[in-house]
């Protein structure tokens, strides 16, 4: 079948891309690795949901089944939901197929029957339009569309495939996390360079518990000063947050940071630095010390 | 002796490139750089090629000003420089990129492990290890948070959004680490000199037959507007100004 396949290892993210794929008018095929999955991904209205069945316990070591699959269906487009391992498979699945892909899109559209993307360059400097001919892949991360409602039941083929085994699992274990789950923050306040000690993260901590806010950092405060755990790093490599208040002390700016703040409601700096790249991507700045600033604004923000 | 390769982009330094007021993007005066992330490739196969024996070699693809990377490369510890020296590097997408690079992969020939970042540091498409792997056909193990060798088996620690898995395979392989993976050593003045006086190998795309045609067509490429309201408080006492943030901050309704 022609159309659109969709694959995501988060069952949310699948929901959005088959309410995209729906939406472009083709036909949309949802393609699981597992039976339970398979079941779930079937009452939101694909016109198919495609079971691969194979040996291995691995979701990458399907990535040439998949490609093999895609081809023999005459596929137009393989969506993956932008996660760790969806952009793993993606890029094999592209790979394999020798064919163009997109990772991270901001944005995906058909245009006149062209597919047309968005996506961020340079940390969040660029934008970069692409148009992609044949079979193409895009990786999209969550939150870009609406999930598919429930509606109707879908088919399930069931298709047997080889797994790759080359790799193998020995051992699996939930991450537990340190500190807080900073993408799900509602207020953060953020640790950068600019701090001198890790003493000082009392400061941080003193502001944070006033506003009800979460801790993070810069890339270079968890990788080179090991102050904070590195799940606390916010930036293109790190984690992207969207939370109500962004406030910062001592954080130059650098675009691959910022990249990760670009969907804070409100970005607040504060920086010795006059100069520093942040004070133009902020909504409020202040340009002074830390060390005197933020004792004062705890003080205030106590006595709102 | 068996090879151990270390892919690195030549990335223009995103701290230089300029946004014109038209929104035009500007990298004329940006200067070069090896991809922050492909440095703890190198270091990666520097101190895998300890454990496992072997050389560890470093490899890229670029135009002739990635000439100038090679030096770099060189003095992070890698004993030589392979170069695939091609104009059409400039326009490369995750295919061409992945083609080129395996095709010279190839031509090395004698390789145990193949070591990539996860993605550049300008594109951050994270599609070249796992493309290569497709191309060469290798096993491939992405987001590595540490390596391990046991004899010719690959150990690896991987982070993934929710997980830590450990996994292994025989090599040859392809692996992609994260940035944790390692802190690689910034070269002492004594590195940077033995660096000089090491091999450099350049491919020319016409010793490897490159296919250059790729299906992905850039249509644009503009400068991002955040915008904001940008009210900086620069002058005053820090008293006021924090009396003035604070007002702000409540007015916005963030508190």
């Amino acid at each position: 079948m022609a159309g659109i396949y969709v694959y995501s290892d988060r069952f949310d993210i699948a929901a959005e891309l088959i309410r995209f794929a729906k939406e472009t008018g083709k036909e949309a095929a949802a393609v699981s690795l597992d039976e339970g999955a398979a079941q779930q991904l079937s009452k939101l209205g694909a016109d198919k949901v495609y079971l691969l069945n194979g040996d291995s316990p691995i979701a990458e070591n399907y990535g040439k089944a998949i490609a093999e699959f895609l081809k023999n269906e005459g596929a137009d487009l393989f969506v993956v939901g932008a996660t760790a391992r969806g952009r793993d498979i993606a890029a094999r699945v592209a790979g394999y197929l020798g064919c163009g892909m997109v990772s991270d899109v901001s944005s995906v559209n058909y245009i006149d029957g062209k597919l047309v993307t968005e996506r961020m360059m340079y940390g969040g400097a660029v934008v970069q339009s692409e148009a992609l001919k044949g079979l193409s892949v895009v990786t999209i991360p969550a939150g870009k569309f609406e999930a598919a409602a429930k509606e109707g039941t879908s088919e399930i083929i069931s298709i047997d495939v080889t797994a790759d085994n080359r790799v193998s699992m020995v051992e699996k274990a939930a991450i537990v996390k340190e500190g807080a789950d900073l993408k799900a923050a509602d207020k953060v306040v953020c640790i950068g360079m600019g701090m001198e000690k890790a003493e000082d993260i009392q400061m941080a901590k003193d502001l944070a518990a006033v506003l009800g806010a979460d801790i993070g950092c810069t890339r270079g405060i968890a990788e080179e000063r090991h102050w904070l755990p590195v799940e606390q790093y916010i930036g293109i490599s790190g984690v992207e947050i969207k939370p109500q208040l962004y406030i910062s002390m001592g954080v130059s700016g650098q675009v691959q940071h910022m990249f990760g703040v670009r969907e804070s409601k409100v970005i607040t700096a504060i920086d010795t630095n006059e100069k520093a790249p942040i004070f133009k991507s902020a909504d409020y700045g202040i340009v002074g010390d830390m060390y005197e600033i933020i004792p004062l604004l705890s003080q205030a923000l106590k006595n709102i | 002796m068996s090879n151990i390769i270390a892919c690195y982009k030549w990335v223009a330094d995103e701290a230089d490139i300029k946004i014109n007021s038209d929104l035009s993007v500007d990298t004329k005066k940006a200067k070069g750089k090896i991809s922050d992330y492909d440095r703890n490739a190198i270091e990666a196969a520097v101190q895998t090629a300890k454990i496992l024996g072997g050389k560890a070699i470093s490899l890229t693809f670029g135009n002739a000003k990635s000439k100038q990377s090679l030096k770099d490369a060189l003095s992070r510890g890698v004993e030589e420089g392979y170069w695939v020296n091609a104009e059409e590097a400039i326009n490369a997408d995750g295919v061409v990129t992945a083609r080129a690079l395996a095709a010279a992969i190839k031509k090395i020939g004698d390789f145990s492990l193949v070591i990539c970042a996860e993605g550049a540091s300008d594109t951050y498409a994270r599609q070249t290890a796992p493309r290569i792997g497709a191309a060469l056909d290798l096993p491939v193990i992405t987001s590595v948070s540490k390596l391990e060798i046991e004899g010719n088996t690959l150990i690896a620690e991987r982070k993934l959004d929710d997980c830590l898995e450990i996994v292994k395979v025989q090599l040859p392989a392809v692996v992609a680490v994260l940035p944790e993976a390692n802190s690689p050593t910034i070269p002492g003045l004594k590195a940077v000199t033995a660096a000089g006086k090491k091999p450099v190998i350049e491919f020319k795309s016409e010793d490897l037959g490159i296919d250059f045609v790729s299906n992905t067509e850039v249509t644009e490429t503009k400068g991002y507007v955040m915008n904001r309201k940008n009210i900086i408080l620069s002058e005053g006492d820090a008293a006021d100004k924090v009396k003035e943030l604070a007002a702000a901050l409540r007015k916005e309704g963030v508190l």
